[in-house]
């Protein structure tokens, strides 16, 4: 009967080849380790937020007048509206730290470098619809710190070449930040979702091509390949336990601990926080806006923050494969630019002061720094690899035989 | 454009020096490190906070996320919250005795509802539990608050001239109290929550280690190539 049912539909649908293609048959090389798993785990919280987000959309206003008091109407009348709520909003800091991660993978490992730069690029493409999402999603409770933060980041546009004030104007839908962005915010906020989706499908279809990239950064032959299910479904829904419970953790027992205290006080246009910060995915990028002391520079040094990933597979010019694994240097760089980013979070969170700008200057001076030096280190490094006898592990791959890989 | 620049920068510096002036303000001045108490969640101390909520805070503040039906969940009977909502419904909110156009004649403002005070400032419910214990008295016999000096609300439970030590204790433990329910009030699933919360972690560390052992299983497999 089964078979009947699956041969009738496979007349009619490639499902049987779509799952063996994609699925059981879907070669994988047998060396990834688990930091290869928050990819998985991204597509499952992108899942959690939409779902967790329909649900809200039931019973949330998005009404100037309305907003705040519908999500105290979630938190308490709702049965299980704090759970969905908080999922929801726990979610969206987990998605941040899974695409870092999954970020952060891709650069050790040099996983953007080709044939993957367009999944790379889509992946940027990807991030920048979910910090859309997560901004225009923080307007919506409408507290006072989502206020103030829509008002600072929106009025950045205006940093927009010859029409900046239109721009903002049309953004806002009004002068200033209020029922119009709102409403607005609300119905792109459950629009983007829908693209990310799309994205994520191209993603996908642009890694099915070019298949997975491995710690050894070769392309490892087929015997090295073993189907991605069931060895990577299960290990993969392993490490998604396991993040799962962390992720658990705290949405039990610490959920205020993402939202800011000022968050519990309604919106409000006339009182402004004595300090305004953005949500901590944004710290960084915050704290590179406000290193430049020119207003037209910080949003350009900010945006080029985000932007010059995109520009990593032609910055990386190693002639050997893969990533910080066999290059002391690049390693060095890319622990560097970690604690970097970290600092400037830190910078980004702290009130404007004499040193801590000093510090947030020279960390996005260290930022772009990196960048720029990395097609001289790399360079350099293949020269000093070469010269100095390459490591055992490089020769081996590059000889392509007896070592083992893995 | 170029005034634009100009005049964003001119906000953006008047905006900074602001901050930091308000900033180099309050570090002129630090205020004392919170105050350290245990919440007692249980329903008796609940109960003991609303009804001082209801004496001592209802007459100016309101807590208008919270319906009378809701005090039941902190064990109220319904004759209790008959004489605690006095002519209000069971479905209506907890709201000062005074209507805001009264408070705003009388007070200059409407002062903050309290539903999600303990939330919405930092330090949470030990800032409360140190502002409500923070006033004294000034040299000019005018009370301030150490927690929040200018502040306009006035001294609730008589801290700043009760002198007597056995009635000071009274005012500890009811300041307590009072940030106890108003704790409860600003989260009011929280217990609940952190109950589901130990059982769904628990389910989750037992599937974690099955799917350990399944992931070693299969891929135990591997090996025999």
């Amino acid at each position: 009967m089964k078979n009947r049912l699956i041969e009738w539909i496979d007349e009619r649908f490639p499902l049987s080849s779509f799952v063996k293609d994609n699925l059981t048959s879907y070669p994988t090389p047998r060396n990834l380790n688990y930091w290869w798993g928050f990819g998985f785990l991204a597509g499952f919280i992108l899942v959690l937020q939409i779902l967790t987000g329909i649900f809200l959309a039931m019973h949330y206003k998005a009404d100037a007048g309305l907003a705040f008091e519908s999500v105290q109407y979630i938190m308490r009348e709702v049965n299980y509206g704090w759970l969905i709520r908080f999922l929801h909003s726990t979610g969206a800091s987990a998605f941040f730290v899974v695409i870092y991660l999954h970020m952060a993978r891709t650069l050790y490992y040099g996983s953007y470098r080709a044939p993957r730069e367009l999944m790379w690029w889509s992946g940027q493409l990807l991030l920048l619809l979910i910090m859309a999402a997560a901004f225009m999603g923080y307007l919506l409770p409408w507290g006072q710190m989502s206020y103030w933060g829509a008002q600072v980041i929106t009025n950045l546009f205006r940093a927009t070449p010859f029409i900046g004030d239109q721009v903002v104007i049309w953004l806002r839908g009004d002068f200033s930040v209020g029922d119009a962005t709102l409403t607005r915010f609300f119905a792109l906020h459950y629009l983007v979702p829908f693209l990310i989706t799309g994205f994520v499908v191209i993603h996908l279809i642009a890694l099915h091509t070019v298949k997975s990239s491995n710690p050894s950064g070769f392309n490892l032959a087929d015997k090295h390949n073993i189907p991605f299910h069931p060895y990577y479904t299960v290990k993969d829904l392993f490490g998604m336990a396991v993040f799962f419970i962390l992720f658990c953790v705290v949405l039990f027992f610490y959920p205020y601990f993402f939202i800011e205290a000022e968050n519990h006080i309604p919106a409000d246009p006339m009182v402004t926080p004595s300090h305004i910060v953005p949500e901590w995915y944004f710290l960084p990028f915050y704290a590179i806006l406000r290193a430049i002391p020119d207003f037209m520079g910080g949003v350009i040094a900010m945006l080029l923050s985000i932007l010059v990933y995109g520009a990593m597979p032609y910055l990386d010019r190693s002639r050997f494969p893969g990533g910080a694994r066999h290059r002391p240097f690049f390693r060095l760089m890319f622990y560097i630019f970690i604690i970097d980013v970290v600092v400037l979070g830190y910078v980004g969170a702290q009130p404007p002061g004499d040193t801590i700008t000093v510090v947030g200057q020279v960390a996005t001076f260290i930022y772009f720094s990196i960048f720029i030096l990395l097609p001289f280190v790399s360079y350099f490094e293949d020269r000093w690899l070469i010269k100095r006898g390459l490591p055992l592990e490089l020769q081996c791959l590059l000889d392509a035989k007896k070592c083992d890989l893995l | 454009m170029k005034e634009m620049i100009a005049k964003v920068i001119t906000s953006i510096v008047v905006a900074t020096a602001c901050t930091v002036a308000s900033f180099t303000a309050i570090a002129a001045s630090p205020s004392p490190p919170l105050l350290d108490f245990t919440i007692d969640n249980s329903t008796a101390a609940l109960q003991r906070g609303a009804e001082l909520v209801q004496g001592k805070c209802l007459l100016c503040h309101d807590l208008k996320y919270v319906k009378y039906r809701h005090l039941a969940d902190i064990g109220f009977t319904e004759a209790q919250l008959t004489l605690l909502r006095g002519e209000s419904g069971l479905e209506d909110a907890v709201l000062s005795m005074m209507d805001s156009d009264a408070r705003q004649e009388m007070l200059g403002m409407v002062p903050p509802d309290l539903t999600l005070i303990t939330k919405a400032r930092r330090g949470g419910e030990r800032y409360i539990y140190s502002f409500l214990l923070g006033f004294a008295e000034t040299a000019e016999g005018t009370a301030t608050n150490r927690y929040f000096p200018g502040t306009r609300m006035s001294d609730p439970l008589g801290i700043s001239y009760v002198t007597d030590e056995g009635e000071r204790q009274v005012i500890y433990q009811q300041a307590a109290d009072i940030v106890a329910f108003l704790s409860w009030a600003a989260d009011p699933h929280a217990t609940e929550r952190k109950t589901i919360g130990y059982y769904v972690i628990a389910y989750l560390v037992l599937l974690t280690v099955l799917l350990y052992f399944m992931k070693r299983r299969i891929w135990r497999r591997l090996d025999d190539e």
